[in-house]
């Protein structure tokens, strides 16, 4: 029996349908990252659990125990908030230690713990400072101290480094789990960056829809989406997708594009018919020389981005696609000459027509 | 218009405002230290010998007129009326308002805009249709002319206006932050009084302030349900004012002991007037 | 769900809730002795009389009396007031030291209550000593008679509440001023826009919420309008100043006739009721209309 375990969670408000079914299992100690689309209802999970907001129907239970009836001051459970929620009225020191004042521990235990916290969490010199003179790094790290302080056996993160800039991130995204492998706890982390989700995440749940749609390891859902809106939320830029028709046999693949093939090595089953192919965009060679299988194509943008070039190519029956290119790759490459284009077939992904479903 | 003549309109403008709203008040304020020789000259002084002789009158309860004998003056127990009415009102409307305000800007329940109108409506609906038949239900169960009955009448006036400008401030702090309290252990009771009282505490005080200035300033009520014995300044002014052979001075000076208390507090909440004066319908 | 928690707001207005329903008792009470003939004098005469007490009254000179004695006070109140309070605010707009001591000062009449406003006036304007009647006879008014007169005892009262509530539309309306968005007077300088096409077409409009809501706040307390007038004149001389609250205050405690006391009250609510009615509505369509605005 896992640690913390959802069944059938189901939270409507009005005719909006947020959660509609879910379920999941998570163990302890394991760091499970809720990923998801913007309004695909992970704050409110998260609320439910915690549960300051109480479900239409399903079950929440913790070590084998119903706590679905439990406030949430009952419940062993902390949580920070993503606009952090500090209490305006109350120092840093304060805020830290509100979750000691509430089992009453003695002010000696107290102010230990505190400055242990913010020691680890590097705030100890703005312990005496009020919320408003914090800076939101300062105010982010404040609210996980105040969430970690209690040792609580569930912490729910909700997309804690959002509002924190681009720097402190960083650092922030090396030190999380360095800090809460301390704590020791089980840890539910929101995030809409996918590559903070597997940085981070022991296994990820791709949430929409109002369900789990993928619930594995980092790299799993990566290379193995169960559906092509699962594909298209990892990737920056998106998977590369269009219907056309797909034929596979005796180990040999044709992709129809217009009255060209691509034709490559693939060892899945036999296949005729149209599909949606999906190709990532670092999947994909662009040259200037026509090779074996290569297709030409017309150039039409290309954009520098950090470390990488995503070249926008046109085929001749209109579609277009996206292609990354590393700075090195690019420098060998012109774009007023001819381009051919060919694609790594070991990473095609393939997709059911009518419901998106992967196939491989 | 040339800027001239309009500089010169405008400066009209301030004189007369100022002369027409804050003379009287002066004026009044001047004659409660005069006595009635100096009232009753023909041309009205501006210079002249003040003297403390009313004040003494008032607070001791009786006042020596030349000519005649001592005088008791009874206008003492009217200020403590005042304050017995004024400041219990505002406790009791504080204990169930402030509860009541936090349910309405917390929770969207069945009734509740309902109640919270209901409530609004009093405070525009006329005071005598209320008053006559409480005047008969009181006398028969032998309320009348109770302090207790008129705290509970005066909340006609002051919980439909705390209730509206308290909600409004509940409704400004964000939910997450009474959240976090109890997801750090803490009840829900504590969260209200640690979290969100403290977080409202300027609205508070403002309203209560204001619900005060109303009580103070009531007349209807007290005239109707109540005696003598119970009445509040505002009664008990008009009562001094048409008695007769009272000394001109000791009647203002009577007004401006009734008034200054509200003339105080009034600066105290200047920043939240307007908030209180619409009810919250315009934020200051 | 908790049952405990669907309840729990419940638990918290409660007491207010008691309070309505408190309230709600007395109103359905006066609605009731509004149709009985009921006077204290002679209880045993109390009855249903359905509708006469409110037959009798629309047929009685002294309500039509007293309708119009209010609707004009109430007219002439607000319509002043308004603009009285506009032009003061308009004046103050602009902070600086003068101004904002003076917005400050300008609320203490209506911190002062009715009752004693009126008070503070009678020995103002007392004929014997009064010095507001001092300083007219320099202007060469000599012997108005303010409140004993009932030609004038109208212009006295309403003199009266203008003084005690202009201060509350000026309070209202500078803080709209002052709230006002910069931008599209801004603008208009840039268009080079004469003043008082700005003032009518720019400032105007867009105070108008705030006009609407001080209208609307000084029409419901005009037209009840009580501690004013009783504590000038008791509704005289004669009936001259017999509005609707003081009107129905004599006949419970003069002439103790409940019922048609009860009659009036409950005119005056509906009275009161329709108008709030009308003028939410307006609220909700100016809403509606300044929604792209700022």
């Amino acid at each position: 029996m896992s640690y913390l375990q959802i069944n059938n969670l189901k939270k409507s408000f009005k005719d909006d349908h947020v959660l509609k079914d879910v379920n999941i299992s998570i163990e302890k100690g394991e760091f499970f990252v809720v990923f998801g689309p913007s309004g695909s209802g992970k704050t409110v999970l998260l609320r439910l659990i915690s549960g300051i907001m109480f479900q239409d129907n399903g079950n929440i239970q913790m070590d084998g125990k119903n706590i679905n009836q439990l406030n949430p001051e009952e419940r062993d459970i902390s949580m920070a908030f993503q606009n952090f929620a500090l209490y305006p009225h109350m120092d840093a020191f304060e805020n830290i230690a509100s979750p000691l004042r509430a089992n009453k521990s003695d002010d000696e235990t107290i102010d230990k713990k505190v400055k242990e916290v913010s020691s680890l969490l590097k705030i100890e010199h703005v312990l005496t400072h009020m919320p408003k003179e914090l800076s939101n790094g300062q105010k982010q790290r404040t609210s996980l101290a105040r969430s970690l302080i209690s040792k609580p056996s569930v912490v729910l993160l909700d997309d804690p480094l959002r509002n924190v800039d681009a720097k402190i991130r960083f650092e922030m995204r090396l030190e999380l789990p360095k800090i809460l492998k301390e704590f020791n706890t089980t840890v539910i982390y929101i995030t809409q960056d996918y590559r903070e989700a597997m940085a981070l995440g022991d296994r990820i749940g791709v949430l929409y829809d109002g369900k789990f749609n993928d619930i594995e390891k980092p790299r799993q859902v990566y290379n193995n989406p169960k559906s092509l809106t699962s594909a298209k939320l990892f990737g920056d830029p998106t998977i590369n997708n269009f219907t056309t028709n797909v034929q596979i046999n005796n180990g040999s693949i044709n992709i129809n594009i217009g009255d060209e093939k691509f034709i490559g090595k693939n060892s899945n089953q036999n296949i005729n018919g149209k599909y949606i192919v999906g190709i990532r965009p670092e999947d994909v060679q662009l040259s200037n020389k026509k090779s074996d299988n290569s297709i030409k194509v017309e150039f039409r943008t290309k954009t520098p981005l950090n470390l990488k070039i995503v070249y926008l190519i046109k085929f001749l029956n209109g579609v277009e696609m996206l292609c990354s290119v590393s700075e090195n790759e690019s420098l060998s490459i012109d774009e007023n000459k001819e381009l051919f284009l060919n694609i790594d077939y070991s990473k095609i992904h393939l997709f059911d027509s009518n419901n998106e479903e992967t196939i491989f | 218009m040339k800027p001239y003549l309009w500089s010169l309109f405008k400066f009209l403008a301030y004189i007369a405002i100022i002369v027409f709203f804050l003379f009287p008040i002066l004026w009044i304020f001047s004659m409660s230290f005069q006595t009635n020789d100096t009232i009753l000259q023909k041309v009205p002084s501006i210079f002249f010998t003040p003297t403390f002789k009313n004040y003494i009158g008032l607070w001791e309860g009786e006042i020596s007129i030349e000519g005649f004998a001592t005088m008791y003056v009874f206008f003492k127990q009217n200020l403590i009326n005042s304050l017995i009415l004024s400041v219990f009102s505002v406790l009791v409307t504080l204990i169930l308002g402030v509860p009541a305000a936090y349910a309405f800007a917390r929770y969207k329940f069945k009734g509740g805009e309902d109640i919270a109108f209901t409530l609004l409506s009093f405070r525009f609906a006329p005071a005598l249709l209320i008053i006559i038949p409480l005047n008969l239900y009181f006398t028969k169960i032998g309320l009348y002319d109770s302090y207790f009955a008129l705290v509970w009448v005066y909340q006609l006036i002051t919980l439909p206006l705390l209730l509206w400008i308290v909600r409004g401030y509940f409704e400004d702090i964000s939910v997450d932050i009474e959240n976090a309290y109890r997801l750090d252990g803490h009840s829900w009771l504590k969260s209200f009084f640690y979290i969100s009282i403290p977080l409202a505490r300027p609205g508070i005080a403002a309203s209560a302030l204001l619900c005060f200035i109303y009580a103070w300033n009531n007349f209807v009520f007290a005239l109707i349900l109540g005696s003598s014995s119970i009445q509040p300044v505002t009664v008990g002014a008009l009562a001094f004012i048409t008695a007769s052979a009272i000394p001109y001075g000791l009647i203002a000076c009577g007004i401006v002991v009734s008034v200054l208390p509200t003339l105080i507090l009034a600066l105290f909440i200047q920043k939240y007037l307007v908030q209180g004066l619409s009810l919250g319908a315009v934020k200051g | 769900m908790k049952i405990s928690n669907r309840l729990f707001p419940y638990v918290l207005t409660l007491p207010a809730l008691l309070v309505c329903v408190g309230i709600l008792i007395p109103f359905f009470t006066s609605v009731y002795y509004s149709l009985l003939r009921y006077n204290l004098k002679m209880p045993y005469m109390k009855g249903f009389i359905w509708f006469d007490n409110y037959i009798s009254i629309f047929s009685d000179a002294s309500f039509w009396n007293t309708i119009r004695v209010s609707l004009t006070y109430t007219f002439f109140t607000v319509i002043i007031e308004l603009v009285l309070g506009l032009g003061i605010a308009l004046l103050l707009a602009k902070r600086n030291f003068i101004n904002n001591l003076l917005g400050v000062l300008l609320v203490l009449p209506l911190m002062i209550a009715p009752a004693l406003a009126s008070l503070i006036w009678r020995l103002l304007i007392n004929p014997n000593f009064g010095v507001v009647n001092y300083m007219l006879s320099f202007v060469g008014v000599t012997d108005f008679r303010w409140a004993s007169h009932p030609d004038s005892v109208m212009f006295t009262l309403i003199m009266i509440d203008v003084w005690v509530f202009t201060p509350f539309i000026m309070i209202l309306l500078l803080a709209g001023l002052r709230a006002l968005p910069r931008q599209p007077f801004e603008a208009a300088e840039l268009d080079g826009v004469p003043e008082y096409y700005k003032f009518f077409r720019i400032t105007l409009p867009m105070l108008f919420p705030y006009i609407l809501t001080a209208c609307l706040f000084r029409m419901l307390e005009s037209i009840q309008q009580f501690d004013i007038i009783y504590a000038l004149s008791q509704g005289g001389p004669g009936e001259s100043s017999m509005a609707f609250q003081v009107s129905a205050y004599l006949q419970t405690f003069q002439y103790t006739n409940i019922g048609k006391a009860a009659a009036m009250m409950v005119v005056l609510w509906a009275i009161c009721y329709f108008l709030c009615f009308i003028f939410v509505r307006q609220w909700h369509k100016l809403k509606e209309k300044t929604r792209g605005v700022s």
